[in-house]
């Protein structure tokens, strides 16, 4: 068994690898499938996205690798994730918490990174433990310092002395990614990690993470509701639908093309490029109740290609061409 | 070009910020800009922009121009008639004329009440209709804003995002206000509601020939829905124009780093300037503290130079004016 897992990780160039992840959420009256036979994979170097309107199961997702994701009320029903070919799938006996084993993760609010209740300097200080435990005081202090002149704080010293809620946004969020860093992490997951925050911060904060990517980090999984963000930071992106991965493929091909109804909706959606009052390509319905989906493709509702077969049967993830994989019956 | 149908000039509004001094002094009083000499125009049948970043007093402009919020200073003609803010008379002619929907769905409709009652709410009292009468406009309004019969039932927790706002657009338009101010209409929406929003904003303005102010800090939404855009920055309008002039030749340093910034497909993430941003500054231009092109007079404040296609108030252009202080073509 570890001989097999050991001999894969040589033959695969993936840092992560999750494999038909299936999750739901049970409380006492119902259960939802959040997470249905989900598969992505992370490459050394790359920048992965994961797109999708609320409630497909994008954090979810992001949770679960991370290992925060409280089971319960979560339950993981099956699947497998492998980080550099070890198995980090958290059962539900044993919850582990995965904070300086190689992943970290970037939160929608920065807030929910950050302690309320400790100074920036002692919440950094923690986080150098991780990253570089056998270090001396003195040249953790001085990690601390680079790391938060590396995300472009001018004060240092004033803002080591501040709490978390002293900051402005864009500066917590500065403040969490300097924090991620020094832990160095293998792996960094960002969910939304820009939305909310100021145009010109966001994209500051997009530059400062592809800046950093190019020294320190190694791969970077975006979670995003944004395809235009996606668009500017990705090399590959999967797009889910009520928990299920739709499409896939490189990002550039999937925005000039792309294969699914919903992907198009998605792209079609955006203002951006129509000219002013055109009307907007997109049909009625609203994102997903979980709690009560339509037999068949999830997207049938609002689907303008939908036929007969689309209304009685999911259909399943198939390869195309240029590592592409799309989940629609038109591609059958 | 149409006529001016509400005309802003010189609005300020300032809120009353309440520091606890030493006990022996007591409470002392201090005020709080949040809008400094706002002026702008609406046109018949046009859709003026208003954009800006988090506390810039979007929505404080809102509100004071459907008289939630008096303003200190200011001179508002409406169809030509001046608005008195201190007057009864007033304010209700700003409620009659200019109708709002907010920039949170969920917080801004009463969950305890009907989608049908909440819709009524917004017809006139001094119309006194019969309850049939009134069924009828709560229908017509609904149809408008294409919500479902049956949704009139319900109540506000039960719909969805985009629903809520169907909700809260019906409400405004059954009063048939000619003025919608739109506060980030659909910024907590997700992207495909937001179109279909969008869509029907559009759609709407037509049918009806209202006229809107749309509030976002979404330049491409701006430069989908605007005619024209106002730049607000730190309570101030900073740059004013035709939106494709602003998107292609931005004058004010600020608007054309807004310009810069915006992500979109075709954008690149080769954005190298990541310094920090400066503070709003207290004295001189506004924006000096974040400008890269600040230079000694902008420690006085800069004059609004009008450049024909639109205004902006910034040093760099004012060698605009020739002697007899007539402008110059840049
Ligand atoms: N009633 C009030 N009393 C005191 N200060 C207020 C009040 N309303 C707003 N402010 C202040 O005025 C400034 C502008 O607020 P406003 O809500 O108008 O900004 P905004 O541009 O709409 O921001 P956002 O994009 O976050 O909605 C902020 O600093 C805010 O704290
Ligand atoms: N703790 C929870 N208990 C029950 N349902 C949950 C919980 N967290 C998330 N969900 C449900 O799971 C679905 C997917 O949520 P999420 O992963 O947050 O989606 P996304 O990030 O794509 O918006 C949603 O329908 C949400 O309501
Ligand atoms: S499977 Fe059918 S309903 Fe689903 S996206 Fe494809 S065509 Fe549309
Ligand atoms: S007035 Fe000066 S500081 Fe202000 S925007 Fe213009 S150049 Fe920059
Ligand atoms: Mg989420
Ligand atoms: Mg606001």
């Amino acid at each position: 068994m570890i001989d097999s897992i050991q001999r894969r990780d040589k033959l695969s160039p993936n840092l992560l690898e999750v494999s038909n992840l299936s999750v739901n959420f049970e409380t006492i009256d119902r259960t939802v499938e959040v997470l249905k036979d989900v598969s992505v994979t992370v490459g050394k170097e790359e920048v992965v996205g994961v797109v999708g309107e609320s409630g497909s199961g994008k954090s979810t997702l992001a949770q679960v690798i991370v290992g925060v994701l409280d089971i319960p009320p979560a339950r993981i029903m099956g699947g497998r994730i492998l980080l550099e070919g070890k198995e980090i799938l958290p059962h539900p006996e044993n919850k582990v918490n995965f904070r300086g084993k190689g992943i970290n993760m970037i939160f929608q609010e920065p807030l929910t990174s950050l302690n309320p209740v400790y100074s920036v300097h002692d919440q950094m200080e923690e986080a150098v433990n991780i990253g570089h435990p056998k270090l001396e005081k003195k040249e953790k202090e001085a990690i601390i310092r680079k790391s938060l002149a590396e995300v472009m704080i001018r004060d240092v010293e004033g803002v080591l002395n501040v709490y978390p809620h002293q900051l402005s946004g864009g500066m917590r969020q500065r403040v969490s990614i300097a924090m991620v860093l020094v832990q160095k992490p293998n792996l960094l997951i960002l969910d939304e990690p820009t939305t909310g925050l100021d145009l010109i911060v966001q994209r500051k904060i997009i530059s400062l993470i592809m800046n950093l990517k190019k020294e320190v980090l190694s791969s970077i999984l975006l979670i995003t509701h944004d395809l235009a963000v996606a668009a500017n930071m990705c090399d590959r992106i999967y797009v889910m639908y009520a928990g299920r991965v739709v499409e896939s493929g490189k990002m550039r091909d999937v925005l000039h093309d792309p294969k699914h109804p919903y992907t198009t909706m998605l792209k079609n959606s955006e203002p951006e490029g129509y000219a002013n009052g055109a009307p907007l390509k997109v049909s009625s319905g609203a994102p997903p109740d979980l709690r009560h989906l339509p037999p068949g493709c999830a997207f049938n509702p609002r689907c303008p290609m939908a036929m007969d077969i689309c209304r009685s049967k999911v259909p399943e993830l198939k390869k195309l061409a240029d590592n592409r994989e799309v989940a629609c019956w038109l591609y059958e | 070009m149409n006529e001016p149908i509400l005309e802003v000039e010189n609005l300020t509004v300032q809120f009353k910020a309440k520091t606890k001094m030493f006990r022996s002094t007591g409470d002392r009083e201090k005020w709080k800009r949040v809008l400094n000499a706002i002026s702008f125009s609406l046109r018949q049948g046009e859709t003026f922009g208003i954009v800006g970043e988090t506390g810039s007093g979007k929505t404080t402009l809102a509100r004071t121009l459907v008289g939630i919020y008096k303003p200190k200073d200011c001179k508002v003609t409406l169809y030509g008639k001046r608005v008195d803010f201190r007057k009864k008379e007033g304010i209700l002619l700003l409620r009659k004329t200019i109708g709002i929907v907010f920039q949170d769905p969920v917080g801004s409709l009463n969950p305890r009440v009907t989608v049908y009652d909440i819709i009524s709410e917004g017809i006139p009292v001094w119309e006194k209709l019969k309850e049939e009468q009134k069924a009828e406009k709560v229908r017509e309004a609904a149809r408008l804003v294409d919500l479902p019969e049956s949704k009139l039932e319900s109540y506000p927790t039960e719909l969805s995002g985009g629903e809520k706002q169907r909700v809260s657009l019906a409400r405004t338009i059954i009063g048939g206000k000619k003025i919608l101010v739109l506060d980030e209409p659909t910024s907590s929406l997700d992207v495909s509601i937001q179109a279909q929003i969008l869509n029907l904003l559009i759609r709407l303005k037509k049918e009806l020939s209202i006229s809107y102010i749309f509030i976002t800090h979404d330049l491409n939404v701006i430069k989908y829905m605007c005619d024209r855009v106002a730049v607000l920055y730190y309570g101030q309008i900073l740059e004013q124009g035709n939106t494709e002039e602003i998107f292609e030749h931005p004058r004010h340093p600020y608007s054309s780093d807004l310009v810069a910034a915006n992500i979109s497909f075709s954008s690149t993430t080769k954005f190298s300037e990541v310094q920090e941003s400066g503070e709003p500054s207290k004295e001189g231009c506004v924006y000096k503290n974040s400008c890269s092109k600040r230079f000694a007079s902008c420690d006085n404040e800069p004059p609004v130079i009008d450049y024909g296609k639109g205004t902006v108030k910034c040093w760099l252009y004012s060698n605009m004016r020739d002697d007899r202080g007539n402008k110059m073509e840049r």
